[in-house]
């Protein structure tokens, strides 16, 4: 079993998708390439489904030029034993109980029947995640869980309580729009605009771990959401500069670690220094300067300066520290 | 550019090349030169395929750099799976995967004969018993097809199971694979489970997202056999100085797999395991390995895991370190300074990302962290998140407090501090 294999390719994907209807067109079958597939699949295959001296054979030509599939159902949407087997073991992950209650993960268990699970949880550790992780188990959670996902789908108008992470007690009125999971935290989030009078007041976002009560309003926020306005409205207004030296494979162990950020980067080929400029939610600023900072003198935040000034504020901390430390005398000793 | 196609046959070039793209940023055609300018056009032209909107070109006086921006925080969907989605096949391939389903989507169990009679008769297509035989063990071995033996013969029959009939079976299942399909492990087999039933992500994002991590995927499975079987596995690599030399083929390593370390902040992988040659325990990135292969039984593999369970929690990241270099070391202690009353959540950082390490408060406002781990040159990474806080080290090595005494010193001049004679 391999999940690098043509029968689960774009290539396949779209070919079933075009069988589906008896009849088609060329027309249909260029724009659903074109929709679906890659770049350039336009250019490879097109030519294997419309009759021609390429073509599979899948499809014959009509007398008024349409396309008739020579197959006599559709496609049939197949699962896999890989598929069955991931889906396994994704019944024994804390995490499912959050869609699904015991009564439907036993049954999907039964029908899965003997299927062996892809892996087993204890096979993987995780390194350097952090400890207060959200409690799957918990009941509220779950349910909390359940109503914020709800809200999502329906886009319905929720009353939320909860701890901000200032540990305040803040209440209001919110739309939800997507909910987002880090597997670093291990905690679920909400992002969210706080709503008065039925307008966007500000956006947001609300660890689910952190609501102590959420109750949908039975409305539905009708005015037209984009979740690129919201990001856009949570962006740094400029982006951290980065300068990255290849010291202790500085390069390499940067740009792993901050792989997940949008980011446009120079290199200078004479020194192999690279210039990164680096994009990232306002809020996670201190998150964003204390792994700056780890890398040491390996990288040097070049601007903005608000932020360089913040990195110097706590280096000259640790400076003092240093100089007035045992850590210094330990060293003199050694 | 004559027989250039967007598939690929072979997933190991194209998992380094993509690799290359995404991590590196910015690559210029003439650092592509460990393999010829020709294989280096069509992979760059096959990764743009793949990865759409989200390549970005810059040109520079070094030629045009082409690299993969992706913010993965705010994507609905890891556009890596698409590498997993350009498997090359054949007309053949896709012509009978269409009509060998559609002959047994009755659920009806045929015989060989029989189903070749009816590609000729039903589909007026010509297939030698061979090729159909072959496609058909293939796809019982997918767990697409089942077979049954009535007396000298195989029949043949469609698995019962279908994505679509799942989704709408199970109540919420669409959701859950909506979530599972971005996350590890192997999400891109949710995501391909959802693409077959027609369906996308539309309610998840994932923070700290290290989309790369789906590139190993393709190794994982092998790993994990050769665990559940307590096998010794054999490993090819490359190290990260050589992978630009077009000749290297890697080194070869037996090793006794225990356990997929998984970084979620440094976006690496990494296979722990037992290496009989040395007699230890070590950790191999899995990005730095080419190849697996599964060899014979290890007779003491119970044995050994036990002791790399005792052995693992004494490692704070990934290293088991090098103890017949460095000796033994002392417990690494490292005291922070708190705020207690206006700080509270840097002890619940200190809480919750300490580890294996244990801390306790010495005095007001201040907090040592113990820790007795095989390699104190991992935690210093993490503790100079604490910059501005750390009032003392003491332990582990000498080396290591070194390095910390003179990194800050160069940072304090890198950013613009007075130099002062009296720490020189």
């Amino acid at each position: 079993m391999n999940i690098f294999s043509e029968i689960y390719g774009t290539y396949f994907r779209i070919t079933a998708k075009l069988l589906e209807k008896e009849l088609t067109d060329e027309k249909t079958v260029r724009e659903t390439v074109m929709r679906e597939g890659f770049k350039d699949t336009l250019l490879f295959l097109p030519q294997k489904l419309i009759p021609g001296s390429e073509s599979t054979g899948l499809f014959k030509r009509t007398e008024d030029g349409k396309l008739q599939r020579i197959t006599k159902n559709a496609p049939v949407k197949l699962l896999t034993g890989i598929q069955k087997s991931w889906l396994k073991a994704k019944l024994a992950d804390p995490r499912i109980r959050l869609f699904m209650d015991e009564d439907v993960i036993s049954a999907l268990n039964e029908k899965l029947g003997n299927i062996p699970p892809l892996y087993r949880e204890e096979q993987f550790r995780y390194t350097d995640r952090f400890a207060d992780s959200d409690d799957y188990h918990d009941e509220e959670y779950i349910s909390h869980f359940r109503t914020a996902l709800k809200a999502v789908k329906r886009r319905s108008i929720v009353y939320i309580d909860f701890i901000s992470g200032h540990g305040n007690h803040m209440r209001g009125i919110f739309v939800l729009l997507k909910l987002e999971y880090s597997p670093k935290n291990d905690k679920f989030r909400a992002y969210c605009y706080l709503l008065r009078n039925g307008r966007i007041k500000s956006s947001g976002i609300i660890n689910i771990g952190r609501i102590t009560e959420i109750t949908d309003t039975g409305r539905v926020f009708r005015t037209p959401v984009s979740i690129d306005e919201y990001f856009q409205s949570r962006k740094c207004s400029e982006p951290a500069v980065i300068r990255v030296t290849t010291e202790r494979s500085g390069v390499e162990r940067f740009m792993m670690e901050f792989a997940a950020y949008e980011k446009h980067t120079v290199r200078d080929t004479q020194t192999g220094e690279y210039t990164v400029e680096l994009w990232y939610d306002e809020q996670d600023e201190t998150e964003v300067l204390i792994r700056l900072l780890s890398f040491g003198p390996v990288i040097e935040i070049m601007g903005p300066a608000h932020l360089r000034e913040q990195a110097r504020q706590r280096i000259r901390k640790q400076y003092e520290y240093i100089k007035n430390s045992d850590m210094n005398s330990t060293l003199e000793e050694s | 550019m004559a027989g250039f196609s967007e598939l690929i046959k072979n997933f190991g070039k194209t998992r380094d090349y993509i690799r290359d793209f995404f991590i590196y940023g910015c690559k210029v055609r003439s650092d592509f030169d460990r393999k010829s300018l020709r294989t280096y056009s069509d992979e760059k032209r096959r990764v743009e395929s793949w990865m759409g909107d989200y390549m970005r070109y810059d040109d520079s006086v070094h030629g045009r750099s082409v690299s993969i921006s992706v913010d993965s925080g705010h994507i609905p969907e890891n556009p890596l799976y698409n590498a997993f989605y350009s498997k090359s096949f054949t007309d053949n391939d896709m012509l009978l995967h269409f009509l060998l389903t559609d002959i047994l989507s009755d659920g009806e169990y045929r015989a060989l004969k029989d189903i070749v009679d009816e590609l000729n008769s039903e589909y007026s297509m010509l297939f030698d018993e061979q090729t159909v035989r072959n496609k058909l063990k293939e796809y019982t071995q997918e767990g697409l097809v089942l077979s049954e033996k009535r007396g000298k013969t195989l029949y043949y029959s469609l698995c019962g199971d279908r994505a679509d009939e799942y989704i709408s079976h199970f109540e919420v299942l669409d959701d859950a694979l909506k979530y599972f399909s971005e996350v590890q492990h192997f999400g891109v087999i949710g995501n391909s489970i959802l693409k077959t039933a027609g369906m996308d992500n539309d309610l998840f994002f994932i923070k700290h997202n290290y989309i790369i991590h789906t590139l190993e995927d393709i190794l994982i499975p092998e790993i994990l056999s050769g665990m559940e079987e307590k096998r010794y596995i054999t490993l090819q690599t490359f190290s990260a100085k050589k992978r630009s030399d077009s000749d290297d083929n890697g080194r070869e390593a037996q090793v006794v797999p225990m356990q997929i370390l998984v970084s979620v902040q440094t976006g690496r992988q990494y296979l722990a395991a037992y290496i009989p040659a040395v007699k230890r325990f070590s950790s191999f990135r899995l990005d730095y390995i080419k190849t697996i292969k599964k060899s014979t039984v290890c007779e003491n593999y119970d044995e050994l895991k036990a002791k790399y369970e005792k052995n693992i929690s004494r490692c704070f990241g990934v290293s088991f370190g090098t103890r017949r270099e460095t000796g033994t070391v002392t417990p690494m202690k490292i005291t922070f300074c708190v705020d207690e009353d206006k700080e509270p959540y840097i002890i619940e950082r200190l809480n919750r990302e300490k580890r294996c390490c244990t801390l306790e408060k010495i005095e007001e406002n201040l907090y040592t962290l113990t820790a007795d781990v095989f390699d104190p040159n991992e935690i210093m990474h993490w503790a100079k998140t604490f910059i501005g806080r750390i009032v003392n080290i003491e332990g582990g090595t000498s080396d290591i407090i070194q390095r910390f005494y003179n990194d800050i010193i160069r940072m304090e001049e890198m950013y613009g501090g007075d130099s002062d004679e009296h720490i020189q």
